[in-house]
């Protein structure tokens, strides 16, 4: 099956003062890969910026840098993609059935062929995601002993699922699993990472993916433009499989409805916009428009 | 003070003590293996390992108790007696004092003072030249590794260093992944600790390269024990520190990007953490050094992807920035967010190759304890030659077999985060109780490739070295650690030298590296070896034999350091601690503007050392009167005083008044305290204070000699600080009278001779450049606002003629003009308010005059580049001002007297005058020292894009999902 989206996803900043200069990097060029294809792109920054380049960062993913010099009251950056998506879910069964214990010990032992790296990073914590007792408590009763790895990403998957309740604005960058598991809501990026997190401590490799997820209206509503959204799930790697996207926020895995942007340790190494403002005032409104249709769809403006 | 008897570090020439355990040492770990190298296995305790030995507070079987070796010196006689010793450890602590040598950040009465044992640590030419050839081996090898960590990762994927070194370690910055210099070497400039091991080879103990530390302070040490030790000093065929700095000039020239064009080169700034750093002199002198701008990240600024200084008159291209600042601090867009040290688009400018950093962001990756494990195996693999310099036996824990060993030998071992930071320092096994133990072994279980373990190494005891500026060992999450007995001698005590750390230094030079011939020798009576613990510092002298021929590069004249002779008399007439003059005729492009932030301190500077002039002014002049007449305040003398007090020092008064108390007397003036307190607004030694930090954030625009005077001013107040602390214990003092002043002159005496000796340092020894014009206009600002003020607190009142008299009198000693004074006035005994307001108002001829110091402001101000905000309003009020003092009739408004005797149209003039000059004040600032806007974080978008509600995904009706 394959799919191909126009991608729009524009970020906006109005603040109440001017600011005199804006530096920022971005992460919204969507990844090619064996299953994705992304045919074009184009990112624009307002004002104009003085100066933009970009490059492949460590983990593989398209970055971008602008500055603007002219001072400004708003700034609006906006990524335009058109991507061919080609992804088969995996099946559970067709999985190999490695028991978790034995994906560890091959990663301690590195006997993992070329992903050597991407394995031992993947085992480690990271800025985001730490590992701590209340993670290692909650995460226990999924890791019986002998299970097979794609039966634990599976109950990972289904547990945040339904044990954890998506509120948006519950969270913020600083929120940690721990305080994610007190309140037991969050968002998509809290719930990859609490997953992440779960998967490391038992020596398992993770990873975070940052992309995006084609949303549909409720049935009888026409489709809000501008509405479907950034999205984060998890990467695990399964000898025999390679890296495995699991949605843990929709309890699935990922398909052709969904696009990948990029990967990294956590949020961290892939948040779709940083930036440094220099300015004598303070506070910022921000607003965050993503769409996803199907090629060919009105352009969104 | 540490008694200095041990030298653990010279060169060991003479008969070996008792137990003759290797204390004899031709040469250098060159060719050796380490003497107690752990099996591959790391199951075997080496038998140096002993605790008992190291914790038993004596050296009993150590074998390296000796004084240096002075055999060399042609008259044995001229070796240092103690007695010399202890006279040039007091000059030497004066010298440093005098040159402004700190260590640590902003502690009082010299509390951060650098501490130096002038006697130095000697090392033969031919054991040198082993190490020196070892330590090129292994910034050679350094060099490679850090090429291979962010490029190829060969070393990693080939399991040579395990995986778990590098990706977990905190100074692997993947943002700057496959990032190279231009130049042949990526490491330019690397400091490796060292220390003597039990065998008496050396041995290394830590690897410093991020930003090596020192350097400065090593020269500094050298210029003062020239002098100090001068005698030997020129006897002496001393290996010079001067080539390490040119070749260090050298490689930041070599890792200069490619010109585009024809451009013009562009300029090299030492950029600095700021002189709240630890290490601030250290910045500071080396800037100075090798002529370097000395900026901090707000200095700098990217535009169109490249690097630019912001000067008063624009922007300079950067091209080179050798930095003091941790990679991570370095650009708060690319590495850590919200840091105020670096600058938003450092790393994109290099990855476009349009500046370089150096040492280059991420090569702290190396400072991993961890890799002195690997070291020998990697030399084999990367140079096909054995390791030549070797490492303390170190453990790592990430490895089965080390953790395993580390665990058994809690006990024995030092154990060392693989990344030291705040809180995190070395925890010395031994001294942990045996829940303490536990406790770590479980931190280390739990993230078993952050810890290392070293056995401790040393002839006498076990070293542990703490980078400077790191932790200090007190704590590891909540452990206690090194029991005091261990860090610190008992007090009291005469502690016995336990341990010492060589810091040598190599910088890349053409197709290896150029080793400082000598280096940053640490002592301290612990195991832990730091300068914030108060390790004494040696300068280390590499004895040249005097027979050999001087190579060649030693001539060059690159930083002139106290001469060192090849013989007895040979150089008899260097300069033997003068200052240090740049001499460099090599391409380094020198900045020309400077940055916002340097004419502020220097404006400052101006300022605050003419307010303290100004306050010791009025203090010596309210001490004579006060002197004189506090015993007849009834008299005109006394009514004169009390005037004075309350017009020029209210806040010594209670309640700012003077008034005769019941008993006839007046209430004694906290005269003393205008002049001492340090931390009130308005005193002398708080002017003085400040004078110091601003001249401390300028020292690279300053002359070295800038510090003596105000170093001397600092003793002057420090001395008679402590005086009166002894007096007060003994409760000598009376409450009043002739106790209010005592012993005040001649401190103030003291600091007068002082500050004016920086006034005139300021006159004579500085270019007139945009700087200096600052530097100028601050203080004839000062000046002319003391002026107005002091005039419109005491001239507006008139006072009968008696009183008057010794007012005014007064007044022209605060303002310095008493002899001009009376040589204009001859005929008239008194002193009269219309020729006195001639002669420092009006009388342009009059230095001290208000007309004087306003022309040389509006010529200063005028010669300053203007950026961007209109300078209009300053000329105004300026003009207004000169204006209001042409136009002043001073005889009219001195006559214009109201019935309660007040000079109304005086005071109208000199409270015109008196905001205007604020506000020229106010508008300077505005004009030349606005900043750039502050920075913040662009609000991170997290969920801002996320789903709204969870139930909307179209995924959801597709086929599959785990279930």
């Amino acid at each position: 099956m394959s799919r191909v989206y126009d991608l729009v996803h524009r970020t906006r900043y109005a603040y109440a003062a001017p600011v005199t200069t804006s530096y920022g990097r971005t992460t919204m060029t969507p990844r090619s890969l064996p299953d994705q294809t992304c045919e074009r792109t184009t990112l624009s920054v307002e004002p104009e910026p003085a100066d933009t380049t970009a490059h492949t960062d460590f983990h593989g993913n398209r970055t971008t840098y602008f500055s603007v010099l002219t001072p400004h009251t708003e700034l609006v950056v906006t990524a335009r993609s058109r991507v061919e998506v080609r992804r088969t879910p995996p099946a559970v069964d067709e999985l190999p059935a490695v028991p978790w214990e034995d994906v560890a010990a091959r990663v301690r032992a590195g006997d993992v062929g070329d992903a050597l790296l991407a394995v031992r990073e993947g085992v480690l914590p990271s800025a985001h995601v730490t590992f701590t007792d209340a993670v290692r408590a909650w995460a226990a009763p999924t890791f019986a002993p002998g299970r097979p790895l794609r039966e634990v990403l599976v109950e990972l998957a289904h547990r945040i699922r339904t044990e954890l309740e998506y509120r948006s604005g519950s969270t913020t960058v600083h929120t940690t699993q721990d305080q994610l598991l007190a309140q037991r809501a969050g968002v998509c990026q809290d719930f990859a990472h609490l997953m992440v997190a779960a998967l490391r401590m038992h020596g398992l490799p993770a990873r975070y993916v940052s992309g995006y997820i084609e949303t549909r209206p409720r049935p009888g509503r026409p489709k809000l433009r501008g509405a479907d959204a950034s999205h984060a799930w998890v990467a695990a790697w399964l000898p025999g499989a390679g890296w495995v996207d699991v949605d843990p926020t929709n309890d699935r895995f990922v398909d052709d409805h969904y696009v990948v942007l990029g990967w990294g340790r956590d949020y961290d190494d892939v948040p779709p916009l940083r930036g440094v403002i220099f300015t004598e005032g303070s506070g910022s409104r921000l607003t965050v428009q993503v769409d996803l249709v199907p090629a060919g769809a009105e352009p969104f403006v | 003070m540490l008694s200095g008897v041990t030298d653990l570090l010279s060169t060991v020439r003479r008969a070996a003590p008792a137990d003759g355990a290797g204390s004899v040492v031709e040469a250098v770990a060159g060719t050796r293996g380490g003497p107690s190298r752990p099996p591959t296995g790391g199951a075997a305790v080496p038998a140096t390992a002993a605790p008992a030995g190291w914790t038993g507070g004596g050296t009993a079987g150590s074998g390296a108790s000796h004084r240096p070796d002075w055999s060399w010196l042609e008259d044995p006689a001229d070796a240092p007696t103690p007695e010399t010793l202890d006279r040039a450890r007091r000059a030497g602590a004066r010298l440093l004092a005098e040159h402004g040598v700190t260590y640590g950040g902003d502690a009082a009465d010299g509390e951060d003072a650098w501490r130096l044992d002038p006697e130095p640590v000697i090392v033969d030419e031919a054991e040198w030249a082993g190490l020196d050839r070892a330590l090129r081996q292994r910034a050679a090898l350094l060099d490679a590794v850090l090429r291979d960590l962010y490029g190829g990762r060969r070393l990693l994927h080939d399991r040579l260093l395990p995986p778990h070194v590098v990706l977990p370690h905190p100074g692997f910055l993947r943002e700057v992944d496959g990032l190279r210099l231009p130049g042949p070497r990526e490491l330019v400039l690397t400091a490796t600790d060292v220390v003597r091991d039990s065998a008496g080879g050396w041995c290394a103990v830590a690897d410093r390269t991020q930003a090596p530390s020192g350097a400065g302070y090593a020269m500094e040490d050298r210029r003062v024990v020239a002098q100090v030790l001068a005698g030997v000093y020129r006897q002496a065929s001393i290996a010079r520190l001067g080539p390490f700095f040119h070749a260090l000039r050298g490689a930041l020239q070599a890792a200069a990007p490619a010109p585009r064009g024809d451009e013009e080169p562009g300029t090299t700034v030492l950029l600095t953490s700021g002189e709240a750093s630890e290490t601030a002199f250290d910045q500071a002198y080396l800037a100075s050094m090798l002529g370097l701008p000395l900026v901090e990240g707000g200095d700098l600024v990217v535009r169109g992807g490249r690097l630019w200084l912001r000067g008063l008159d624009g922007l300079e291209r950067v091209d080179v920035v050798l930095r003091r600042v941790d990679a991570d601090w370095c650009d708060p867009l690319d590495l850590r967010s919200g840091s105020r040290l670096g600058v938003p688009g450092l790393v994109r400018a290099v990855r476009g190759g349009a500046v370089s950093v150096v040492n280059p962001l991420g090569s702290s990756v190396l400072e991993n304890p961890a890799l002195l494990r690997y070291l020998p195996r990697l030399a084999r693999a990367v140079l096909d030659e054995d390791l030549a310099l070797p490492s303390a036996p170190t453990w790592w824990c990430g490895d089965d077999v080390g953790r395993a060993h580390v665990r058994a030998h809690l006990d024995r071992l030092i154990l060392l985060p693989t990344a030291q930071g705040p809180g995190v320092g070395a925890v010395l096994g031994w001294t942990l109780s045996a829940a303490q133990r536990e406790t770590l072994a479980a931190r280390i279980e739990a993230e078993p490739w952050a810890w290392v373990a070293q056995e401790p190494v040393g002839p006498s005891g076990p070293v542990v070295d703490l980078a400077a500026g790191a932790a200090t060992a007190e704590e590891v999450a909540g452990i206690a650690t090194a029991a005091p007995g261990l860090v610190t001698p008992p007090p009291g005590a005469t502690a016995e030298v336990r341990a010492a750390v060589l810091r040598t230094f190599a910088v890349a030079h053409e197709d290896s590296y150029t080793v400082m011939s000598g280096g940053l020798a640490r002592l301290s009576a612990g195991a832990v070896v730091s300068s914030a613990l108060g390790a004494a510092a040696k300068d280390v002298w590499v004895l040249a034999n005097p027979d050999a021929a001087r190579p060649a590069t030693q001539e060059l004249p690159v930083v002139t350091e106290p001469g060192a002779g090849p013989g007895p008399g040979a150089r008899a007439t260097a300069r033997s601690a003068g200052p240090l003059v740049e001499v460099f005729a090599d391409g380094l492009h020198r900045v020309g503007g400077i940055a916002p932030r340097t004419a502020e301190n220097l404006y400052w500077f101006g300022r605050y050392a003419e307010r303290a002039e100004d306050q010791s002014r009025v203090l010596r002049a309210l001490v004579d009167r006060w002197d004189d007449f506090h015993r007849t305040p009834w008299s005109a003398g006394g009514r004169a005083l009390r005037d004075l007090l309350v017009a020029l020092a209210p806040d010594a008064l209670p309640d700012g008044r003077a008034d005769v108390g019941p008993d006839g007397l007046l209430p004694a003036p906290a005269l003393r305290d205008r002049l001492l307190d340090p931390v009130a607004a308005g005193t002398v030694a708080t002017s003085v204070r400040r004078t110091l930090r601003a001249a401390a954030a300028v020292r690279d625009q300053l002359p070295p000699d800038a510090f003596a005077p105000l170093a001397r001013v600092e003793r002057a107040l420090r001395d008679e600080r402590q005086r009166r602390r002894a007096d007060g214990s003994r409760a000598a003092l009376p409450g009043g009278g002739a106790g209010v002043t005592a012993g005040m002159r001649p401190t103030l005496e003291r600091v007068l001779e002082g500050v004016l000796a920086v006034a005139g340092l300021a006159a004579e020894s500085l270019v007139r450049d945009a700087g200096w014009r600052f530097l100028d206009a601050g203080r004839r600002l000062e000046r002319a606002q003391h002026l107005v003020t002091t005039l419109q607190r005491t001239v507006v009142v008139r006072r009968a003629p008696a009183v008057d008299d010794l007012v005014l009198e007064s007044l022209l000693g605060v303002h310095e003009s008493p002899m001009t004074y009376r040589r204009r006035q001859q005929s008239d005994a008194g002193v009269h308010v219309v020729p006195l307001l001639e002669l420092l108002l009006r009388d342009r001829t009059n230095p001290r005059s208000l007309a004087y110091g306003l022309r040389r402001l509006r010529d200063d101000l005028g010669a300053v580049p203007v950026a961007g905000r209109a300078p209009d309003q300053r000329d105004h009020l300026l003009a207004d001002v000169e204006d209001l003092v042409e136009e002043l009739d001073t005889g009219t408004v001195a006559e214009a007297v109201t019935d309660g005797g007040r000079r109304d149209r005086l005071d109208e003039a000199l409270e015109s005058m008196r905001w205007r000059l604020l506000a020229v004040g106010e508008e300077v600032e505005r004009v030349h020292f606005t900043r750039a806007a502050a920075a913040r974080a662009l609000e991170d978008p997290w969920d801002a894009g996320a789903l709204r509600t969870p139930g909307d995904p179209a995924a959801t009706a597709g086929t599959g999902g785990p279930r």
